[in-house]
């Protein structure tokens, strides 16, 4: 059997195409491959072969092409635990739109790749399942709160995988495992049967090792979903187009100097962005240095809208219509218990936290300046969009940690979405790029941030940078 | 920023979560330093010109009863009676 695991996309439909292998032998080699590799934790469960070959479609731009999906988007008939407890033997009667689309065009859904509980986290600790580890180095994170979604397809596990991304959550663990991961424009993909935490900054994000590849994910899946009332207007469309290894002409790219100069940023990390930037030069882009100075306020606007929505959204987890309930006598009993008992101590943290901000006498100092805030970022990166055609800045201040390494000082650990959540908060999309190794042979991110719809662009710039170098092409020994 | 115990508690009543006594310490620890750090939004907030909020519009669509069946929706519940979801008692008798 050829070996399969760090093919394309690209790569494997060929071989398909070309009859080289099977479908089945593709399936066969996927399933077998997870197998080998449970130590990882990146999934909680790999389907059994012949339901996944139910919805095999020999047509479709993703024919027999497997993937995973991120456990808090809903799969039929499958588990949906978000990596909780309180939703631990919860099967979804509902497919996501996203989900279904993926369907349609012939992908293989694999199985439910492991994450932090409720996507909260940066590390992938806080999921109820089990720690991933990051392929790289099996004592580091993989980064969060996609965690499995990422380690899977950085080990070769799969082409690709869905993750959900509401304050840097595709982009931070794509970056900490050396692969390709976008955020895209809210509202492009539909939010349909994502299970929520903020609903104003969710999206479903793609991790994929090429450019190339997350094109052709998202071409499957973007566009407008009437199931989904933010969705907006945007027709499907192939975005592997543009993808023809140039730059646009006369293209001007702005680097954040408040990011690339900030105290704290690890040295490798400002490294790997600023040799990415002399790529770009050298394939003939303008670079200019450019100012945003809410970016320092993001993270903290973040922290209180997050929180706040996740309290509103988390409120349903109640122990009466679905998910765990815990015996108690009394109404109030049951609720407090089973959300004492179902909940993990950081979810439980984020709630209480969303709860304070938006009570009585403290939802005018929080609630109301974070929106602020966040008005003020999407018009400062507005404006800087009318003089640049895309921003960059690194993905994440230093490279992959070890397991423990924030236990006592969690307020660093949700420092992690600080160069992130500021794309969510505006809503523009943005894509993390591998552009080199630690000294200690960790992978390195940059993000590529664009206005609103300019994932094509965005494709079209890193594509260039991955034809120039080989990052992407590089492994972890697994 | 600091929080008292007796705060804390309210927060954990109002989000309806049970707190045990050994867990009161280290939340308190965790909430005093997420919201010190969030507390730089009201510094700055007074010096930005405020801005026009996302003008996106939501889909709407016609409030439409269409015939369901509820048999997947209740066999998820803990518990359920017919086509009744199950809670303990609420009203007791005088």
């Amino acid at each position: 059997m050829k070996d399969l695991a760090f093919k394309t996309i690209q790569e494997l439909k060929q071989l398909l195409e070309n009859g080289d292998v099977t479908h089945e032998q593709v399936l066969d080699y996927f399933i077998d491959r997870a197998e080998k590799n449970k130590d990882l934790g990146a999934v909680l469960e790999v389907f059994d072969k012949e339901s996944v070959l139910n919805s095999f479609k020999s047509l479709g731009i993703l024919s027999a092409i497997p993937g995973y999906i991120k456990d808090n988007i809903c799969q039929k008939d499958r588990i949906s635990s978000c990596g909780s407890k309180i939703l631990e033997n919860f099967t979804s009667n509902y497919s996501a739109t996203v989900v279904n689309r993926l369907q349609q065009e012939g992908a293989f859904l694999l199985g439910r790749a492991n994450m932090d509980e409720f996507a909260m986290g940066s590390s992938g600790e806080t999921s109820a399942f089990g720690k991933t580890k990051n392929p790289w180095d099996k004592t580091r994170v993989p980064g969060g709160s996609s965690s499995g979604s990422a380690a899977a397809v950085a080990a070769g596990l799969a082409p690709w995988a869905l993750g959900s991304d509401t304050g840097g959550s595709v982009r931070q663990p794509a970056a900490f495992c050396g692969i390709v991961g976008l955020k895209p424009t809210y509202g492009l993909n539909s939010r349909y049967g994502l299970i929520a935490y903020g609903s104003s900054l969710d999206t479903v994000g793609i991790f994929t090792r090429t450019v190339y590849d997350n094109a052709l994910v998202l071409s499957a899946i973007a566009g407008l979903d009437l199931k989904d009332s933010s969705s907006l207007s945007v027709e499907k469309k192939d975005y592997t187009q543009r993808l023809d290894g140039s730059l646009p002409k006369n293209l001007t790219i702005g680097v954040i100097d408040d990011a690339l100069e900030a105290d704290g940023l690890h040295a490798d990390v400002k490294k790997g962005v600023e040799d990415a930037i002399k790529t770009y030069e050298e394939m003939g882009a303008t670079v200019k240095r450019v100012r945003i100075k809410t970016l320092e306020y993001c993270a903290a606007s973040y922290f209180i809208i997050s929180r706040a929505e996740a309290a509103s959204n988390l409120a349903r987890f109640d122990g009466v219509r679905y998910g765990m309930r815990v015996k108690e006598n009394s109404l109030l009993d049951m609720y407090e218990q089973t959300r004492h008992d179902g909940f993990g101590a950081e979810v439980k943290a984020r709630i209480m936290v969303g709860n304070y901000v938006l009570s009585v006498g403290h939802a005018g100092d929080y609630y109301d300046n974070a929106q602020r805030v966040r008005r003020a970022i999407r018009q400062e990166l507005d404006d800087a969009f009318r003089n640049v055609d895309v921003l960059i800045m690194p993905t994440h201040s230093a490279p992959a940690f070890k397991f423990g390494a924030y236990d006592d000082n969690k307020l660093e650990m949700d420092l992690q979405d600080y160069f992130t959540a500021p794309v969510n908060l505006a809503g523009v999309p943005a894509l993390s790029i591998p552009v080199g190794f630690s000294q200690d042979n960790m992978p390195l991110g940059m993000q590529l941030i664009g206005p609103r719809l300019s994932e094509g662009l965005l494709y079209q710039i890193a594509h260039a940078y991955q034809q120039k170098t080989d990052w992407h092409k590089k492994h972890p020994k697994i | 920023m600091k929080i008292t115990k007796e705060e804390a508690l309210k927060i954990a009543r109002i989000s309806r979560i049970a707190i045990k006594e050994s867990e009161v310490d280290p939340l308190i620890k965790q909430l005093e330093a997420v919201l010190s750090y969030a507390e730089r939004v009201t510094q700055v907030a007074a010096e930005l010109d405020d801005q026009p909020s996302n003008r996106n519009v939501n889909f709407l669509r016609e409030d439409v009863v269409v015939k369901a069946d509820p048999e997947p929706i209740l066999e998820r519940a803990p518990e359920r009676e017919e086509n009744y979801f199950v809670v303990p008692k609420i009203l007791d008798k005088k």
